[in-house]
């Protein structure tokens, strides 16, 4: 149980390092662009915090983060989350894994969740009548945007894990 | 097993709040709380920037750093024989950008009203999603902006403003996959006119180009000014390619912009230009 002072303070951790993640996404990482995408540092964030964590936190994070970005990028409010919050059930099923402590594992989660987020948001985008090229946004947006996932993730990944484990103790899910 | 229930209702709970927030926001029925939390961001989004900018000047000087050198290995072995050459045409070569800047700032505005109604904006942020191309400048309706105004540079169109908060606005670059421009070639023995659409990933595309019209490599495109969205003449970019097959209806162009999308510091609104219907983007 961790005591009500500590959560406090958690809370107050949790919303700096979401406002941090979402100012940097939208400023620094916008401007790196690898084979046309930039990494989605939110997502990664997103799934590590899932699977380090709980998947509770996780969809909060999802949520509140979501909302940052669509407010920087213009977005209706909702968008973000809705085809971010079903990347942290993935993490969920990692969480029973005996790889968790692993960086490889963090890092195929977030491979699958990338490629999930990608696919739910050109459904959002699709059902706003934005036409949409599944194939072209497939090989030339979310390829290279996973691959640049996975190499935050493998850097994200240990920071969130001492983070973790600094701020409590990390609870197993079943 | 409790802890799991716990969860998949919170799951719904949140998509819930998120499903009403997002029929509520597309309505613009949540722009007056959209612009003010805009607002409490864009300090934080312009110091961030900033310092995004300044890493991407370190990193831009140490890649022309690399092939300065290799530049500067090839000019010294012909220093001697070009150096007097070499000053003449730095001479012309300046003189010829600065007429070029003049004659592209003439072509961009031909009626001279539009200088009095441009005002320049900072980009202080750009779209942190891969699938909407979208960049925030520093001016918002406190400062006259209306959704649907032209956005340019120097060097040409970048798009159009299609969300507005107090002191903010979001621009919708053409490259994106949501944006159309009515276009036409500038030369004027063709002045073939389509639509150009940003893709996904890849350079913008000149579509429903008529079977008949003629379109070349390296042609220039230029707004059309059909549909009342955009002022007429705006440049656009240069035909890279043609597409044209004989089973299709219309054959298309591949155009690279004139502008850098990824190295915009600053823009210009026209403000004094009043677009037609705006269709939704988002």
């Amino acid at each position: 149980m961790v005591e009500p002072s500590r959560r406090g303070a958690n809370i107050y951790l949790s919303l700096l390092i979401l406002a941090v993640t979402v100012i940097v996404q939208g400023t620094l990482l916008a401007r790196t662009r690898f084979f046309g995408s930039s990494p989605n540092l939110l997502l990664v964030v997103v799934v590590c915090w899932s699977l380090l964590h709980t998947v509770s936190e996780g969809l909060l994070w999802a949520f509140v983060g979501g909302l940052g970005v669509d407010l920087i990028a213009g977005l209706p409010l909702g968008t973000t989350p809705l085809a971010l919050m079903p990347t942290c059930f993935l993490a969920g099923l990692g969480r029973s894994s005996i790889f968790t402590n692993s960086v490889l594992l963090p890092a195929l989660l977030v491979a699958l969740a990338t490629l999930i987020f990608g696919w739910i948001n050109l459904i959002v985008l699709s059902a706003r009548g934005v036409p949409v090229d599944w194939a072209g946004s497939t090989l030339r947006v979310m390829l290279p945007e996973l691959a640049l996932n996975v190499l935050l993730a493998l850097v994200i990944y240990p920071f969130l894990r001492w983070l973790a484990a600094h701020i409590g103790a990390v609870r197993m899910e079943l | 097993m409790k802890r799991i229930a716990n969860r998949t209702y919170l799951f719904f709970l949140l998509a819930a709040i998120s499903l009403v927030l997002l029929i509520l926001s597309s309505s613009d029925r949540l722009a007056p709380v959209e612009g003010g939390l805009a607002r409490l961001a864009q300090p934080f989004l312009t110091v961030s920037n900033e310092i995004g900018r300044q890493i991407s000047n370190v990193i831009g000087t140490a890649r022309e750093l690399t092939g300065l050198r290799s530049t500067n290995k090839q000019l010294l072995t012909q220093v001697d024989t070009l150096t007097i050459d070499n000053l003449r045409l730095k001479e012309v070569e300046a003189e010829n950008a600065r007429l070029r800047e003049l004659l592209r700032f003439a072509q961009i505005n031909p009626l001279s009203d539009y200088r009095g109604g441009q005002v320049i904006a900072r980009v202080i942020s750009r779209g942190p999603t891969n699938y909407l191309s979208s960049l925030t400048i520093d001016l918002g309706s406190q400062h006259g902006i209306k959704a649907g105004m032209p956005v340019v540079t120097e060097r040409g169109l970048v798009g159009r403003i299609y969300k507005v908060g107090p002191t903010s606005s979001i621009v919708l670059p053409l490259t994106d996959p949501s944006s159309g421009v009515p276009a036409m070639v500038k030369r004027s023995s063709s002045r073939a006119v389509g639509m150009v659409n940003g893709k996904a990933g890849t350079p913008p595309v000149m579509e429903f180009i008529a079977q008949d019209a003629d379109v070349s490599l390296g042609d220039e495109i230029i707004t059309s000014g059909l549909g009342g969205n955009f002022p007429k003449g705006i440049t656009i970019g240069q035909v890279l390619k043609v597409n044209k097959r004989d089973f299709d209806m219309y054959q298309e162009a591949v155009i690279r912009p004139t502008v850098n999308f990824n190295q915009l510091e600053f823009v210009l609104v026209i403000t004094n230009f009043q677009p037609g219907e705006i269709e939704s983007v988002g």
